[in-house]
């Protein structure tokens, strides 16, 4: 038991970290399922990161209401401008998603209670490895219900082809912005829960570069499935962290890595039918 | 013969096995700086600087015999990584105390978790207002900017005869908007009339509109909150559209490449830093010549503070009896740093402690003057107020 503490006072944060990760990369496979590429996901994540941190720094609400407030404000947010971004698709959605990310960066950067560039500090710990793994949980499985539900079918049918999708009596927009707005919900979760135990939060952490970040997990994982962003997302945190004994070389071995895995396994690391391929062959492919 | 080789061998192995002990007694020292991306023009310095003074310290016979280990961990100057590699150094390096991290946003993560498991966090770099709130366990020798700012204004103000000034900053930074903050109370202070203020955005190069405004105003001198990216461009475009007030600068300016950059713009310009290049005290001397001895490239404020800094903790250190039991020599260790006062590359230092918002008892501040630099044919002049 002993090596567990040391280990757990050691890397806590660190599995912390992979688990609002997973929560963000399975956000966003929400919307890539649906043939959305929205990359509004980091900015819903600050704004769950923000409302969630003011409530408890001002209001002193317990956190569990917090955390559910974390997770309507982004989803009430994603509902409002979802009917007019959702109109777009492909690349000029990913435009008017990270468009809508930059707003929420110099909105948080020039109000005076978000503290501006200097971000907030001092957010108590509030954060617990079980809350994260109950979360986890049940968005897991909340969300393999929905893939097998109507609504999931709905999904499907929107990525493979929209028009087709609508000419079989599917409503089209709704599902498309039912997407969008449960995504919103889980990331301002993630962010809710992130901004408990890192004590501090600042806009540039919800700007582009995590926008990119949260898509590559999930990509890197493979989007055909609910394990894929998941592992990408765990591959991605951790990856860094074994890394450190290399010191200087580790970026380079890190980004050496993920171009590897995007050259030779373009579906993702998590393919069900590539494995499964390999253990009918007897380890041959 | 062949006995007396044996003889030698079993010695040289006994040697070896008795200075083990040795070994074990080091002192284990965290270091925490961005060394890779956009902070690591800050962090490798500091890295450089904590080196050197470990090194000469361990070349004089260490502290009270043990030798000085440094552990370096780079924190990529994001706040997840500063929190682990905080938690690694504290929990499975079981290094005595930490220093860094490099950014202020860093320290703001990571600093609680030094201060709860009761383990000196010491910054070199952190400068922002309200890093020594988090706890009795934080210090930091950085000079902050609201002690620096009020000497540079003053003094600026008594050279050229400023009657009124016009400011101009970027609003979407941490490390120049708290600049501007700071400035905005000392202009009030010393009532200073201001008669407009400009922002600009980070990557900005084109300031001619704010310029422009600015010289419509006929200001006796520009305050300018800015990172010395952006600082060049103001400059230069200033003295293009005809503007022949001098600048004051904040801790920005505070960069030699800055005004070979800007030529003649930049002439006259006030900076006040925590460190001059110019010093003549012996230990700056020494710094300045080790550093460029031994990286080959002239230091800077950064790297002398973390210099410094391993000098604080070395005096310290010096005072504490070490017991091999870890928590009390890291108690032993918080409890000696307040008392330590030294003449360093940055001057005579010591520390103060810090007045935190709600009255509980925070962490340690640096108490240090500044030096006030002038800008003279593109180099910093130390200004002595002939």
């Amino acid at each position: 038991m002993e090596w567990f503490n040391d280990f757990w006072s050691t890397y806590s944060t660190l599995v912390f970290t992979v688990g609002v990760h997973m929560l963000l990369a399975l956000s966003i496979w929400l919307t890539l399922s649906c043939g959305l590429l929205s990359l509004a996901n980091a900015a819903f994540m600050g704004i769950g990161a923000y409302v969630s941190a003011l409530l408890t720094l001002n209001a002193g609400w317990a956190f569990p209401t917090v955390l559910l407030a974390g997770g309507i404000a982004p989803a009430l947010v994603a509902l409002v401008i979802g009917a007019p971004v959702l109109r777009l698709s492909g690349v000029y959605l990913a435009m008017a998603t990270l468009a809508f990310g930059e707003v929420v960066r110099i909105t948080v950067l020039n109000l005076d209670i978000t503290g501006g560039p200097e971000g907030l500090n001092g957010i108590p710990l509030a954060t617990e490895g079980w809350h994260i793994a109950l979360l986890l949980l049940l968005a897991f499985y909340g969300l393999a219900r929905l893939r097998r539900s109507k609504v999931g079918r709905a999904f499907e049918a929107i990525k493979e082809d929209e028009i087709a999708a609508r000419l079989m009596g599917i409503n089209v927009n709704r599902y498309k912005l039912l997407a969008f707005v449960l995504g919103g919900f889980i990331a301002g979760i993630a962010g809710a829960l992130n901004a408990h135990f890192t004590f501090f939060i600042s806009p540039r952490e919800y700007g582009f570069e995590p926008a990119v970040d949260i898509l590559t997990m999930a990509v890197l994982g493979g989007t055909g499935s609910l394990v894929g962003p998941a592992l990408g997302a765990g591959i991605l945190t951790l990856l860094p962290e074994l890394l450190r004994f290399l010191h200087d070389f580790r970026s380079l071995v890190n980004g050496a890595v993920l171009v590897l895995v995007v050259l030779f396994l373009p579906k993702g690391i998590w393919e069900p039918r590539r494995i499964r391929a390999f253990f009918r062959k007897g380890g041959q492919a | 013969m062949k006995l007396t080789r044996t003889a030698l061998l079993l010695t040289a192995l006994f040697s070896t096995v008795a200075s083990l002990p040795v070994m074990a007694a080091d002192i284990k020292i965290g270091v925490t700086e961005a060394l890779t991306g956009g902070a690591a023009q800050y962090g490798v310095p500091i890295r450089n600087g904590f080196q050197l003074a470990a090194d000469e310290i361990n070349a004089k016979g260490g502290v009270n015999g043990n030798k000085i280990q440094l552990v370096i961990e780079d924190e990529q100057g994001k706040k997840e990584e500063g929190i682990n590699v905080f938690k690694k150094l504290i929990f499975q390096d079981k290094v005595l105390m930490i220093f860094g991290p490099t950014l202020s946003n860093s320290m703001f993560a990571a600093g609680p978790v030094a201060n709860a498991a009761k383990t000196v966090a010491f910054g070199t770099s952190n400068t922002a207002n309200g890093i020594t709130d988090i706890g009795p366990y934080i210090f930091r020798n950085s000079v902050m900017e609201s002690d620096v700012l009020p000497v540079t204004v003053a003094t600026a103000v008594k050279h050229y005869k400023v009657k009124q000034v016009a400011v101009i900053y970027g609003n979407d930074d941490a490390f120049t908007k708290s600049g501007y903050d700071v400035f905005k109370k000392v202009l009030e202070e010393q009532k200073i009339p201001v008669t407009t203020t400009e922002t600009y955005v980070k990557g900005d190069v084109d300031f001619k509109a704010q310029l422009t405004k600015i010289k419509g105003t006929n200001p006796d001198a520009v305050v300018c909150s800015c990172l010395a990216e952006e600082a060049a461009n103001i400059m230069l475009q200033a003295r293009g559209l005809g503007i022949k007030a001098p600048f004051i600068g904040g801790n920005g300016f505070n960069s030699p490449k800055l005004f070979e950059i800007s030529k003649l713009a930049g002439e006259g310009t006030f900076v006040g830093s925590p460190w001059s290049n110019a010093n003549p005290a012996p230990a700056n001397k020494n710094f300045v010549a080790a550093y460029q001895k031994k990286y080959g490239g002239e230091p800077n404020q950064f790297a002398a503070q973390a210099y410094d800094a391993m000098y604080v903790a070395a005096a310290a250190l010096k005072d504490v009896k070490l017991s091999g039991d870890l928590a009390a020599d890291r108690e032993a260790l918080k409890n000696a740093l307040p008392k330590v006062s030294i003449e360093g590359a940055t001057g005579p230092f010591k520390f103060r402690p810090a007045k935190t918002k709600d009255g509980k008892p925070g962490g340690w501040d640096a108490d240090q003057k500044p030096f006030i630099y002038q800008v003279q044919g593109g180099k910093f002049t130390l200004y002595t107020g002939k």
